[in-house]
């Protein structure tokens, strides 16, 4: 846990490399649209995240953001 | 990991890497109704409403309401949903609804473009449980946008008051998580999102109406005063052709109770129109039981853990479903959609719901619209 923690924070502070970059600004057309967001309706991502901790032991995984695409 | 080494770690953070690029902050609104209705007699139908407002050029405050209206025989029997309650001794209500638990959230956002920093509050309040929490998210920006780091932490501070009289060992339930995130755009037309989830709760972690009943046995739930749980999920979504794009995720979650769980969804989204986009989603979920339950009928009086909920044994569970997005032309846009969930059969749900299996609807309504 600490050990990720770190590296993360590793990242986060030397800012990578411009090297990894993939996709072009002019490339991102895609990522503006509804079926490419990793959750495409809030309302039921909020609504099924309520349902699934009523009805299953299981929690987590989901992160409270969505990003990379600079498409907002 | 202590508290206060993460909160000087953010607060380092956010010194170091505020700027000034431009944000893409708006004001914004939405409003909907959710609803849940499942064969255990639980009826939910929740109103909504989000409310965002820019207050420069890069900050924004939020505000999120939340009411559920709930019928359920749990609540109006006192706990057991096939017959009034014979160890709590509870009463049927007569009300509308058997609760109605309301639940805003504040929030602030700063985004400077490279950075986006969030923090808020969040309160609830029903007839026998309040919940309150804060919330922190940082989120950077890298490699021209192509990479995103996320740190989210979250605190609650919640409380039982069982609509009867009992005295509970502690009535406090409070749950930290912390998350990391990095999303990551492999192609134009492909992108990836790992999460870790960090889990830990203490207090009263059963529920304090759920009860054993056999032989000459009549226990309440007993469950550990801690837990802690980690998730790993991997997320992506990928163009396949102009109108199509297929979104996927795997979660893998474990935590000391000894309960494990898989997590597969699908969906795949079509543009019918250049307004209309709808799909199909499927989700299989898998979990183990937890390391305290017994088999129905085999508990002793002098166990140290007593379980009923059907969730600390094993089970799947299925979930398909149909999403909407309707966009109009002046960018307002109303999205919904309905999906089935079914459980596998299960002694526990048998035992305690009088059903096989749950089964359930949930749908979703909104309209957002910037103003």
């Amino acid at each position: 846990m600490k050990t990720l923690f770190f590296i993360l924070l590793l990242l986060f502070i030397s800012g990578c490399s411009d090297k990894l970059v993939r996709v072009m600004p002019y490339e991102k057309e895609y990522f503006a649209q509804d079926k490419m967001s990793l959750a495409p309706i809030a309302d039921r991502s909020e609504q099924e995240g309520h349902v699934y901790l009523i009805r299953e032991a299981s929690a987590g995984g989901e992160s409270s953001f969505q990003g990379g695409c600079g498409c907002r | 990991m202590p508290l206060k080494y993460l909160l000087l770690t953010l607060i380092s953070l956010i010194a170091l890497e505020l700027n000034s690029y431009a944000s893409s902050l708006k004001d914004s609104m939405s409003f909907g109704v959710d609803a849940y209705s499942d064969n255990a007699d639980v009826q939910v139908y929740s109103p909504t409403l989000s409310l965002f407002k820019k207050v420069s050029s890069h900050w924004m405050l939020g505000f999120k309401m939340r009411i559920d209206a709930i019928t359920a025989a749990s609540i109006k029997n006192g706990a057991n949903g096939t017959h009034v309650d014979a160890v709590t001794g509870a009463s049927s209500s007569d009300k509308a609804f058997d609760d109605v638990r309301y639940a805003p959230t504040l929030m602030a956002t700063y985004d400077d473009g490279d950075n986006v920093l969030s923090a808020g509050a969040y309160y609830s309040t029903e007839i026998d449980y309040t919940g309150q929490a804060f919330f922190l998210n940082y989120v950077r920006q890298l490699n021209e946008q192509n990479t995103a780091l996320g740190i989210g932490f979250s605190q609650s501070f919640d409380k039982w008051n069982p609509v009867f009289k009992r005295a509970l060992p502690k009535d406090n339930r409070n749950e930290r998580k912390i998350d990391f995130s990095i999303n990551q755009l492999i192609t134009p037309k492909f992108s990836i999102q790992g999460v870790f989830s960090y889990m830990y709760s203490e207090g009263f972690l059963s529920s304090p109406y759920h009860y054993v009943l056999q032989n000459n046995i009549a226990k309440f739930e007993n469950y550990p005063d801690t837990r802690t749980g980690q998730a790993y999920a991997l997320k992506g979504v990928y163009l396949v052709n102009e109108a199509n794009a297929m979104n996927f995720s795997y979660r893998y979650y474990a935590d000391d109770w000894d309960i494990s769980s898989h997590t597969l969804n699908i969906e795949e989204l079509h543009d019918f129109s250049r307004h209309l986009t709808s799909g199909l989603r499927l989700r299989y979920y898998t979990q183990t039981k937890s390391n305290f339950v017994k088999d129905i009928g085999s508990y002793n009086a002098n166990d140290t853990y007593f379980a009923t909920d059907y969730r600390m044994s094993a089970f799947d569970s299925y979930t398909v479903g149909i999403p909407f997005i309707y966009r109009k032309k002046n960018g307002d846009k109303v999205t919904a959609s309905i999906d089935y969930y079914q459980t596998t059969d299960n002694a526990y749900v048998k035992s305690w719901y009088g059903v096989n299996n749950i089964s359930a609807i949930f749908t979703t309504l909104s309209y957002e619209f910037a103003y």
